[in-house]
């Protein structure tokens, strides 16, 4: 990409959206990674010739993809409000969740992810446990689970310490003015942090691309952050990688071209992996942002006193 | 240069008027010797690109490589590809080696001339100045399927009026001035189409990261079709059609050489340079005694003289070991 004019940069020369190009230098475009690879590392006299520019195309694209699972960081954050349904459609670029919050009295409440799991598909049976099949051999199955449908109700029991625990407002005993409660004697003591939460749970079904959540996400809205894979829906022109990741995309085409072209000498294609994996390390030290000023405040708690 | 080399054939095989070569059987050699030599040209391209790479060829003055790029690319041409509507375009039917074709996605204006005129484009019927969109360094091609000259394109040099404009050369023809259709596109935003081979394509089209769009187009080369007696491309995606938004560069076939005479004289003919139909031999001056010698082998075969061909495959093989 040329480099553009302050105006462009801030106003986009009047043109709506007028935003679009603020923060543009951070970034690196799809097609200026493929061409420019193209004109420093493919030719007669390169380590790689006679490659197809969709070959570079893929390799880029892939290598992206990885950055974007887990080195760059590149969270992207969605709202939607869950209705009673206790269903939370995940967006179409999603690839794996960060964090999944509810957002109520102006405070962002992260959740738990319940460690069973609160949803299941289920077959028609009849009275003998038989399970059953319409006329073209294919099994019956409900709307909804058992486990679904008192998820949704809300008569699903939790075993997090929320309204939906099966202890939540059992009646106890008072002895010398002390309350007992009978699950509860001699055993709260020993708490499991796991499941230790008073908020509600949640549990993702990745095959139906939903996230279930337990009956007190219902109303509420609900910010999911995840990573994507940088993909932009397919609309190449959009793609771009930080630039602190240029030469590593560049180290990771040119290492997994030569890995798969017939007839390269072993000791090249260790040379690649090398440079690519030093690459890959040197970005993430940078995006890390690890700096005095930064390092210095972490610091200064230190010394703090624990009580 | 053409005279020259006949006159020099002449002189070595025409010995006691025994060897003599008329005007149409030397041009018929000299077609020969010049495809010849111009298909050698990217053997030996090839060979010192092995040569460099193995850091036996030098640099400058002894760059060989250069030398023979100069060449082939003196034969480089870019033109417009017509399409009967589709995704499918006509290759020129005149190329040897197609090198790049690219895909010009913003089309300026299209229209039909309407007056003749060197070097110029007239239409009574377009605003150029008003719309402002047509601008100096962009690029007409002449859209007309049936036109000699279809698919013939040059650069906008200056909108001179609403009507017309002056091109860097005439793509319209010298006869056919008025009633071409073109297209003007802007040579920003340029993509180029990438050629994949037909087993790819498939795999090429159901891949998602790789399929073939706007950003990233991709081609296959196909057969003749009812409208060209060449080659054809079909392009994809399928949704980038219009004539004048794909051109291609490639390097085309030398013209055949042509020794033209005016009249006899002496019982000789006598060399017009003037003629029509008149051309030279299109490859450089340091190839006149490749085509000698290539001339005489044909030549010495003709007459039946072996000692021709034999000197003129003895020359050529000096020549070769020299070059390599």
């Amino acid at each position: 990409m040329s480099y553009i004019t302050d105006y462009q940069y801030y106003e986009n020369e009047g043109t709506n959206p007028t935003n679009s190009n603020w923060g543009s230098y951070q970034f690196v475009s799809l097609d200026d990674i493929v061409t420019n690879f193209m004109l420093m590392y493919v030719g007669n006299d390169k380590l790689i010739n006679n490659v197809e520019k969709y070959n570079i195309l893929f390799h880029a694209k892939r290598g992206i993809q990885e950055l974007n699972y887990d080195a760059m960081k590149e969270i992207k954050i969605l709202e939607l409000s869950v209705c009673d349904q206790l269903r939370y459609v995940l967006p179409p670029d999603y690839v794996n969740w960060v964090r999944v919050s509810i957002y109520q009295n102006g405070v962002l409440m992260p959740l738990t992810e319940n460690i069973q799991t609160n949803w299941s598909s289920s077959y028609l049976q009849d009275n003998d446990c038989k399970i059953l099949f319409d006329e073209f051999g294919n099994i019956l199955k409900p709307e909804n689970s058992t486990i679904d449908m008192d998820r949704i109700s809300g008569s699903k029991k939790s075993l997090y310490l929320n309204s939906n625990s099966s202890q939540d407002g059992n009646m106890g005993y008072n002895v010398d003015g002390a309350w007992f409660f009978d699950y509860s004697v001699g055993q709260r003591y020993g708490l499991n942090t796991e499941t230790a939460n008073s908020n509600p749970t949640f549990k993702i079904n990745k095959a139906s691309g939903v996230i279930n959540f337990s009956s007190g996400v219902s109303d509420k809205l609900v910010i999911l952050e995840y990573v994507s894979d940088g993909m932009e829906n397919g609309v190449d022109s959009e793609i771009n990688l930080n630039k602190l990741f240029e030469d590593f995309i560049y180290a990771y085409i040119k290492y997994a071209i030569l890995t798969s072209k017939y007839g390269v000498q072993e000791y090249i294609i260790n040379r690649a992996k090398k440079e690519k994996t030093a690459l890959l390390r040197n970005a993430k030290i940078r995006l890390s942002n690890i700096h005095p000023g930064r390092l210095l405040m972490n610091l200064r708690g230190q010394d703090k006193w624990l009580k | 240069m053409i005279n020259t080399v006949r006159a020099t054939v002449l002189s070595i095989a025409n010995k006691n008027n025994y060897g003599y070569i008329t005007p149409s059987d030397f041009n018929l050699y000299a077609k020969q010797a010049q495809l010849d030599i111009f298909e050698d040209y990217f053997y030996q391209y090839n060979s010192w690109i092995i040569k460099q790479n193995a850091r036996v060829s030098g640099s400058e003055y002894a760059d060989i490589l250069k030398g023979l790029v100069e060449v082939i690319d003196s034969f480089s041409e870019t033109r417009g590809l017509t399409t009967p509507g589709i995704n499918l375009y006509n290759l020129p039917e005149n190329y040897y080696l197609i090198n790049k074709i690219n895909y010009y996605p913003n089309a300026i204006f299209s229209s039909t001339t309407t007056a003749g005129g060197v070097n110029t484009l007239t239409d009574a019927n377009a605003t150029f100045v008003a719309t402002g969109t047509v601008l100096p360094g962009q690029f007409v091609t002449n859209t007309t399927l049936t036109s000699v000259s279809s698919g013939f394109g040059a650069y906008v040099v200056s909108v001179d009026s609403e009507t017309q404009l002056t091109l860097s050369n005439n793509p319209f023809g010298s006869a056919a001035t008025v009633g071409n259709s073109y297209t003007i596109v802007s040579t920003t935003g340029i993509k180029e189409i990438e050629r994949v081979s037909q087993n790819k394509i498939f795999y090429l089209n159901s891949s998602p990261l790789t399929s073939p769009n706007i950003t990233y187009p991709a081609y296959v080369l196909g057969g003749g079709n009812s409208v060209s007696t060449g080659n054809t491309i079909t392009v994809y995606p399928d949704t980038i059609i219009g004539s004048g938004k794909v051109l291609s560069q490639y390097i085309r076939y030398p013209l055949d050489p042509n020794w033209t005479y005016s009249s006899l004289a002496g019982g000789e003919p006598v060399f017009d340079e003037g003629a029509a139909d008149y051309q030279d031999f299109e490859l450089p001056d340091s190839d006149e005694p490749n085509l000698v010698n290539k001339i005489l082998q044909y030549a010495g075969v003709s007459i039946r003289e072996n000692d021709i061909a034999v000197f003129g495959n003895m020359q050529e093989q000096e020549d070769n070991q020299q070059q390599s």
